[in-house]
């Protein structure tokens, strides 16, 4: 089973390919109260990415690299907890539960009585998603793919109804200055994502399952 | 073993969370199959129709998977699920209505003896209790080797939140540390978290700040090392310290969970970090303490003489005699309704069970003499089948002064214990000890 769940390609597709389905890190400006979604350094209409930091576009306030990351980490651990409610959904009848059959897979029913419905229940957050999510995070503070434009845009091109309000894109100079400035406060944001990746199993491969073939060598 | 609390998060296996709760109800029906000394073909399965009564070993699951988990069941909305070896791994309706005195609740490991006569519904006529655990013994050397100062073991049991809710300020925890070491001078100080509270509402929204310090911490973790661990580590007596999974300066975001790491805390070596839950010794004591509240998150279907006794008296009843310290299956919810429909609603927070660790949860051979489970409901102290229930309370109440419990354990003499063997004594811990709860930060 392992070896099914495996994407080897993850690595090679587009962060906006990849982060598709990833929820927005909503941020608030402690100073204005107005929120926003980040992005990492990237032209936006609601904040903008300084010298010395975030600053929000609203009132012209700096966040504190606190205010950024006890946001960031409250998220985190949200998206961690909503893991953990465990919530199932059936591939068939589609009911949503928590409760879970001695069988895993077996979907309980509309009936509650755990027969009739021949659907196959799986977790509506997979542990594959909240890897994605973990990397998204880690992705909006990495300076280096700021600088390749890589990142996941705010806006994808076709949603902007408003052609005239679209934020204007950072020149490459400018965008270079901004990483090397930003590169060791972001760095220590990244970290606070990088205490759970650790933590991540999935992060973990069974190794000993995909080279089990090759235990014939080591005897 | 602390050790198997070490196991990574985030890769929950629904096979593997299936299998834990199909055990569940396999070693349970061993258990009482061999208390009972029942014949094991009286067992059979309640999902089909059948003309004599059977016995049956099972969960108590809700009608309909799409109850709530804070829901209130009533007596009629009970279903029994069965393993897969009992039945399957079917479920079927209970019917009650022919017990007189009932407390069940969702996730409970249940034998009842009774007939499902049409194929429609299983009527239960008996209910057979789980044997308890036995009590912990020591011998009269063990029991005279330990230190009791003044004659008596002073332990302080406290629980976060640490903080008013509005502001994250640990003040009021400063000067209980103060008055801890000055006036109250217990010999242990067992400290539930949360400490750093990821939901607080000024880290939620980032607006945290601390005035005094030459620099302002830039992470949560900075938050634990620079303002609270400075506060902790003047603290003189024992300290033991037990994680909840609001707690930021932990990475082990589940239930089992990890215990701190002192060192990286920066703690001295009179903290003692233990896992959630755990089971320790104070003395010849055994102390089993969970900080998930169960108080809260079982929600119990009653009739009958249960009914008159307190709803805390029950929970810790199932607790003991379920013999797991977080026995609600699914886990207790917090999320904000949405008007819309019910998937809309977002999520708060939770029990978090990483459900194929959950065997973490259960007690060890015996019933602990001690049992904390700190909750965010009133607290109180009771004795349940001879077991010292704690819940200390939160050591602040939203924006004013919560609870802790002092306990004052009086040292064992020999001539009035109750002799369990030979030379083996039970520690009748509930005659000894005296619980006063007193009022947390101000």
């Amino acid at each position: 089973r392992a070896s099914a769940e495996l994407q080897p390609l993850d690595s090679t597709i587009s962060d906006s390919e990849r982060f598709r389905d990833c929820r927005k890190f909503v941020m608030k400006c402690s100073s204005c109260h107005s929120s926003f979604d980040f992005g990492g350094i990237q032209a936006s209409n609601k904040y903008q990415t300084t010298y010395s930091g975030i600053k929000c576009l609203s009132c012209q306030q700096m966040l504190s690299p606190l205010a950024v990351s006890a946001q960031l980490e409250h998220f985190l651990r949200h998206e961690i907890s909503a893991y953990y409610a465990g919530w199932l959904v059936c591939d068939d009848c589609g009911i949503k539960t928590r409760q879970v059959s001695v069988y895993g897979r077996r979907c309980i029913g509309k009936s509650g009585k755990a027969y009739g419905c021949k659907g196959i229940m799986r977790y509506v957050y997979s542990d594959k998603q909240l890897y994605n999510q973990l990397l998204y995070l880690q992705s909006l503070f990495d300076v280096d793919k700021a600088k390749k434009r890589v990142l996941k845009p705010l806006v994808a091109d076709h949603e902007f109804e408003d052609k005239e309000n679209k934020p204007v894109a950072l020149n490459q100079g400018e965008l270079d200055a901004l990483v090397e400035q930003n590169r060791d406060l972001f760095r220590s944001h990244q970290r606070v994502v990088d205490k759970y990746l650790a933590e991540c199993g999935r992060r973990y491969v069974d190794m000993g399952g995909i080279f089990e073939f090759m235990s014939v060598f080591k005897r | 073993n602390p050790q198997k609390y070490k196991f990574r998060t985030m890769n929950q296996k629904l096979l593997e969370a299936a299998d834990y709760l199909d055990e569940q109800i396999d070693s349970m029906a061993k258990i009482l199959l061999e208390h009972y000394k029942f014949d094991s073909d009286e067992f059979g399965n309640p999902n089909i129709q059948s003309q004599s009564e059977i016995l049956t070993v099972g969960r108590v699951v809700p009608d309909s998977p799409l109850t709530a988990s804070d829901a209130d069941l009533n007596s009629s909305s009970l279903f029994l699920e069965t393993s897969r070896l009992g039945g399957i791994g079917q479920r079927v309706k209970l019917d009650v209505s022919s017990l007189e005195n009932y407390s069940f609740f969702p996730g409970q490991i249940v034998c009842l003896r009774g007939q499902n006569l049409t194929g429609e519904f299983f009527k239960a006529t008996q209910i057979y209790a789980i044997p308890f655990l036995g009590s912990p013994v020591s011998s009269s050397e063990e029991l005279q080797s330990y230190e009791y100062g003044n004659d008596y073991l002073k332990v302080l049991v406290t629980a976060g939140p640490y903080t008013p809710q509005k502001e994250l300020d640990y003040s009021h925890l400063a000067q209980f540390v103060e008055r801890v070491n000055t006036e109250v001078r217990p010999d242990t100080l067992v400290m539930f978290g949360p400490f750093v509270d990821v939901n607080h509402v000024q880290i939620a929204d980032g607006s945290a700040r601390f005035d005094g310090l030459d620099k302002q911490p830039a992470t949560l973790d900075d938050i634990f090392n620079m303002v609270v661990a400075p506060i902790l580590r003047k603290l003189e007596c024992l300290v033991i310290l037990v994680p909840s999974t609001r707690d930021a300066t932990t990475k082990h975001a589940a239930y089992p969970q990890d215990s701190f790491d002192r060192k990286s805390l920066g703690l001295g070596k009179n903290f003692k970090c233990f896992p959630n839950p755990a089971t320790f010794q104070l003395n010849e004591f055994l102390v089993g303490c969970s900080n998930n509240d169960i108080f809260k998150d079982l929600k119990d279907v009653v009739a009958g003489s249960a009914r008159k006794e307190s709803r805390f008296d029950r929970i810790a009843n199932h607790v003991i005699e379920q013999r797991r310290y977080y026995p609600v299956f699914p886990g207790g919810l917090r999320q904000k309704r949405s008007l819309k429909e019910q998937d809309e609603s977002a999520h708060i927070s939770g029990a978090d069970l990483h459900l194929s660790y959950l065997g973490l949860a259960e007690f060890n051979t015996s019933l602990p003499d001690v049992l904390i489970l700190p909750s965010e409901l009133k607290s109180f102290s009771k004795i349940v089948q001879n077991v010292l229930v704690i819940n200390p309370g939160t050591f602040m109440r939203q924006n004013s002064a919560g609870t802790y419990c002092e306990v004052n354990f009086k040292a064992p003499v020999l001539e009035e214990l109750e002799k369990a063997g030979d030379d083996s004594y039970l520690h009748t811990v509930w005659k000894r000890a005296r619980v006063d709860v007193r009022l947390g930060g101000l």
